[in-house]
Parts: structure tokens; C-alpha cells; sequence
């Protein structure tokens, strides 16, 4: 007892030691491997450029009025700002329910309706694009169906199109939109909603009243998340867009490993990384005065 | 009087428009399974076509693109390289990561929640930001070391043991919820070390957390592919890099094949796992 109390200055200096060792390397790591490189990608987005010396030490803004002189890429960024924000709408539409019967079924199969959802966010960008590729192809699957029923008389041209990209962020996005909303349905007590009803709420006031705003923070947090990777998505323009349809990824992605230009690309990165945050903050902030009460 | 009869007459029109929500509930539903289940099945379904042009209906059916596979270096290799990538990353990403999460979820100290913000980070920057972003730092690296990082596959695997570390963080964080300290004080004050403490007592609790992190982190260094691509050496390739550019050049039964026994590997992943811990828990 007493050598425990006259050990307990030196213990909790120990375990301050023992603590700091457990959570220093992994912090050092993500300090040194991202946060660190961030702050050099910002200073190279400051230095000059030549076709024939390459990147040259400076401190100038030019790659940041390049891109807002340049209609090109004023137009790539509102492409990429509108793409995602259709992305965003629709997978909050089907997406929320889809959610909402996830999370009030009582199917014993719900576990492996659940994983259904799961599975497709790990198999990779590109392979979802193959699926779509197959269906949107001139001789895919629609436009068999279309040739076949006499619909139309030559095929659809629906590859390469704003449609397909957007559809395949669609779906690439909905499975995360789907578990951050059923997350929060399912702490959404289901006697609010019955209380709603038997008090005369029709089903839509019942939703709109009732279930919408007590679902609110999942749907902030899935839509956010949904804007952030279709904003940056890279995989899915470039297969189902094609090298004419472009968008801010692969763009950042051409600046590097196609004209080596460093430092534009750094610029583009940047200027991604801003809109994605700066678009984030604003809707975030209109949504919370439209529901604050 | 319309006291009682509001209630009968809503009660009526309330079953009517019940059904008309329910029927647009259960549609809109059923088109969001569609639009994330569609590509799978699609691609799946057409690594079995026996035509090597895609064209519907297919001409019959085959199994003869699977051991086609072998035959394409660049599937291999990359395979194998995202495999052994994958196992370094998901091990370096446990040992970073559940000993950070022990703290961040039991300790209450000044910068905690800054802490917990950058250990998510890598989550949440996306992927073409981060590659270009260490793609500079291994240049700027390079030049002041002398060593050859740039395309390396050192700096390939500590960048994909850095993303595995926030899925490690928040699973096995979830699972120290409602964690009782007192049973490991207990076993401490009963004179087990601290290291037995955390094998006998600690472990056994967080190891859904421990698999699930394991899983994650694997898959999610396997299928990474926006980082990689500013990351990889010339010729190096991984397996979503090599089936990427395979895509941008033609999609035939061949790729479909690949990407079946992609999708057969990492469903057969999250059974076994699911077997541990409940994955719709952790989420």
C-alpha cells in the first residue's frame, strides 16, 4: 500500500512515457508521409515552369492565374464541380431509401442484404467501370435491347458521355451514402415515427418531419463524403469518360505523368483540394442554419 | 362533430397514400440496389461469354478466360505485387494502429482530438491529392538524401501502410466502446505484466476490432489506386493499375475474368471475417 503510494508519482510519469511511445510512431508516420508532403506540394505549386529547364525555383502565383485565365480549365473544374454535385443528389435520393429499408427490415437475411452493399466498395473503381462499359458499350447490353426492340436504328451513344460518368460515380459513391445513413436510421427510435402516424401524420409529413431532420447528421456526413470522392474521383471519368471528357483527377494526374509540369500540377491539386473543402464548409454551414432549432 | 369524423376520414386516405409511399419507397430502393449491384453482375456475367466481342445475347458460354490469365504478365505481377504490398501494409498498419487507438481511446489528454483528426487524415485527403503530394516529397527527399526513393518500393509501402492506419484506428477504437478498465487493472494489481495484461485481458476483447482492421486494411491497400499510380516505378504495375489500363485499351471476357476472381477473393475475405465480427457493427 504505502510502496505503491510512494511509487505512484513515477508510474504515471511511466505510463505518460508508455502512452507517448504507443501513439508517436503512427502519428509520425502520417506527419511525415502526408502532412509534411502537402506543405511541399504547396510550395511547388509556387514555382515556375519551362517546356526545356523544367521546374525552376520561384514564388509566384502564375500557375494559380493560368488556371483561372484559362477557359480550359475553368471549364474543366465547373464540369467536375457539376458532375459531382449530380452525383451527390442522386445518391441521396436513392440512396436514403435504400437506407431506410436496410435499417427497419426484420428479414433474417439483412446481414447479407448489408454485405451486398459492402462488397462492391471494395472491389475497385475499375471493375465497376467494366460492368458499365459492358452494359453502355455501342453493342452493350442497352443497346442490344434497344436495337433488338426497334427503339432505335443505330446504337446509342451512351460511352463517353457525361450520363455514364455520372452514373458510375453514382455508383461508386451510394454504397458509402448508404451505410452512413442506415447507421443513423437505425438509432431513429421506430415509436417516433409510430407516435408521428397514430397522431394523424400522413406518411410524407411522418418523413419530412420526422425521420429527415433526426437523420440529418448522416445525411451531412454522406453527402460530404459523396461530394469529396466524386469531386476527386480519377478511375471512373477516365473509363466512362474517355480522354475528351475531363475532369479535375485525371487532369492533375496528365500535368504530372504526361508534360511533367510539376508545379501546374501541384497548382491543379491545390485548387482541387480547396474547392472540394470550400464547397464541403458552405453547404455544411447552409444545411446547419436551414436545421438548427 | 369534426373531431370525430377527422380522424376516421385521414385514417382512410392515410391508408391509400401509405401505400402509394411504400410502392415508392420500395422502387427507389430497389434502384439504388440495382445501380451498385448492376456493374458487378454485368462483369461477372461476361467472364463467362465464349465470344471474345462483347455483344448481347452472348454467343454461349465458357471457362476458358480463366486460365487465359496466366498468360498476361501484367496480371500477375501486378497481383503479386498488390498482394505482397497488401500483406506488409496491413501488418505495419496493426502495429501502428492499435497501439494509437488504445490511447485515443482511453486516455483523455490536451490534443487528444487534434491527434484523432490527423490519424484520420489519410482517409480523408483523396487519393490524387496525396500521390501527388508524396510524389513531390520523394523528389525533395531524394535530392536531399542521395537515396533512390522516387518510384521505391519502400516508399510505395510506407505510403500504403499510412492508409491503412485510420480504418485500424476507428475499428479497433469501436471495439474498446463499453471496454470495463477496471478488469485489466485487476489483472495488473493481481501481479500479471503489462504485456500479459494485454494478451490475456486487453486482446481478447479488441480482436473483432484487430480482424476487421486486418481485412480493411488489406483491401483497402489491394484495391488502392489513385495514390499508387503517381508511386509506382516505370514497369511496376499492381493489379487495379494493370487492370485500369488494360480498361482504357479494350474490355473483353479476358479482364472480366480477372476482375470475377477479384470480386470472388474479397467477398470470400469478408465472409471469413464476417464469421469474427459483425461487419455491418463496425462500419
Amino acid at each position: 500500500m504505502t510502496a505503491a503510494a510512494i511509487e505512484a508519482p513515477q508510474r504515471v510519469h511511466e505510463r505518460r512515457f508508455t502512452a507517448a511511445a504507443m501513439i508517436g510512431p503512427a502519428s509520425v508516420v502520417v506527419v511525415i508521409g502526408l502532412a509534411l508532403p502537402i506543405v511541399i506540394l504547396f510550395r511547388y505549386s509556387l514555382n515556375q515552369f519551362t517546356p526545356i529547364k523544367g521546374m525552376i525555383d520561384a514564388f509566384t502565383v502564375a500557375n494559380y492565374v493560368k488556371f483561372f485565365t484559362d477557359p480550359f480549365y475553368i471549364t474543366v473544374l465547373l464540369r467536375t464541380v457539376r458532375v459531382a454535385a449530380m452525383c451527390t443528389a442522386i445518391c441521396l435520393l436513392l440512396g436514403f431509401p435504400l437506407a431506410y429499408c436496410l435499417a427497419r427490415t426484420r428479414s433474417r437475411f439483412k446481414n447479407l442484404m448489408l454485405m451486398a452493399v459492402i462488397l462492391p466498395l471494395f472491389v475497385g473503381n475499375a471493375v465497376r467501370a467494366a460492368g458499365w462499359m459492358v452494359m453502355f458499350g455501342n453493342r452493350g447490353f442497352f443497346n442490344s435491347i434497344f436495337l433488338a426492340l426497334g427503339v432505335v436504328d443505330k446504337p446509342l451513344d451512351i460511352m463517353y458521355t457525361e450520363f455514364a460518368v455520372v452514373v458510375g460515380i453514382t455508383a461508386v459513391n451510394m454504397p458509402f451514402v448508404v451505410l452512413t445513413l442506415q447507421a443513423v436510421i437505425e438509432g431513429i427510435d421506430r415509436a417516433v415515427e409510430e407516435a408521428a402516424l397514430s397522431l394523424g401524420a400522413g406518411p410524407i409529413a411522418t418523413f419530412r418531419r420526422v425521420v429527415w431532420p433526426l437523420a440529418m447528421p448522416g445525411i451531412l456526413a454522406g453527402t460530404i463524403l459523396c461530394f469529396i470522392l466524386a469531386m476527386n474521383a480519377y478511375a471512373t471519368p477516365v473509363l466512362l469518360g474517355g480522354p475528351r471528357f475531363q475532369m479535375m483527377g485525371p487532369t492533375v494526374y496528365g500535368q504530372f505523368a504526361g508534360v511533367n509540369n510539376w508545379p501546374f500540377g501541384a497548382a491543379l491539386s491545390f485548387i482541387l483540394m480547396t474547392a472540394t473543402l470550400t464547397l464541403t464548409v458552405v453547404a455544411n454551414l447552409v444545411v446547419q442554419r436551414r436545421y438548427r432549432r | 362533430m369534426a373531431t370525430t369524423a377527422m380522424p376516421v376520414a385521414s385514417a382512410v386516405l392515410g391508408a391509400d397514400r401509405r401505400w402509394l409511399f411504400r410502392a415508392a419507397l420500395y422502387t427507389a430502393a430497389g434502384l439504388g440496389y440495382a445501380v451498385i449491384g448492376a456493374p458487378i453482375l454485368f462483369v461477372s456475367w461476361l467472364s463467362f461469354f465464349s465470344n471474345e466481342i462483347v455483344s448481347f445475347p452472348p454467343q454461349g458460354y465458357t471457362l476458358r478466360w480463366f486460365p487465359h490469365i496466366l498468360d498476361q504478365n501484367n496480371f500477375v505481377s501486378g497481383f503479386a505485387t498488390s498482394f505482397q504490398v497488401g500483406v506488409v501494409a496491413m501488418l505495419g498498419g496493426l502495429l501502428l494502429g492499435v497501439p494509437a487507438s488504445l490511447v485515443l481511446a482511453r486516455r483523455r489528454f490536451l490534443g487528444r482530438e487534434a491527434l484523432n483528426t490527423l490519424l484520420i487524415l489519410p482517409l480523408v485527403v483523396p487519393g490524387v491529392v496525396a500521390g501527388t503530394s508524396i510524389y513531390v516529397f520523394q523528389v525533395e527527399a531524394e535530392l536531399l538524401t542521395g537515396l533512390p526513393l522516387l518510384g521505391s518500393v519502400a516508399g510505395l509501402v510506407l505510403a500504403h501502410v499510412m492508409i491503412t492506419i485510420p480504418w485500424t484506428v476507428r475499428l479497433v477504437a469501436a471495439s474498446l466502446a463499453g471496454f470495463d478498465r477496471s478488469i485489466e487493472e485487476a489483472a495488473l494489481n493481481l501481479g500479471a505484466t503489462p504485456l500479459k495484461t494485454f494478451l490475456k485481458v486487453t486482446l481478447p476483447v479488441i480482436r473483432p476490432g484487430v480482424v476487421a482492421a486486418a481485412l480493411f486494411g488489406f483491401i483497402v491497400s489491394f484495391g488502392n489506386l489513385e495514390m499508387t499510380l503517381f508511386l509506382v516505378a516505370p514497369g511496376v504495375t499492381t493489379l487495379p493499375i494493370a487492370i485500369l489500363q488494360y480498361l482504357q485499351w479494350r474490355i473483353d471476357p479476358t479482364i472480366a475474368a480477372v476482375s470475377f476472381l477479384q470480386i470472388l477473393l474479397i467477398g470470400a475475405g469478408m465472409l471469413l471475417t464476417d464469421r469474427y465480427v459483425k461487419l455491418t457493427r463496425v462500419l
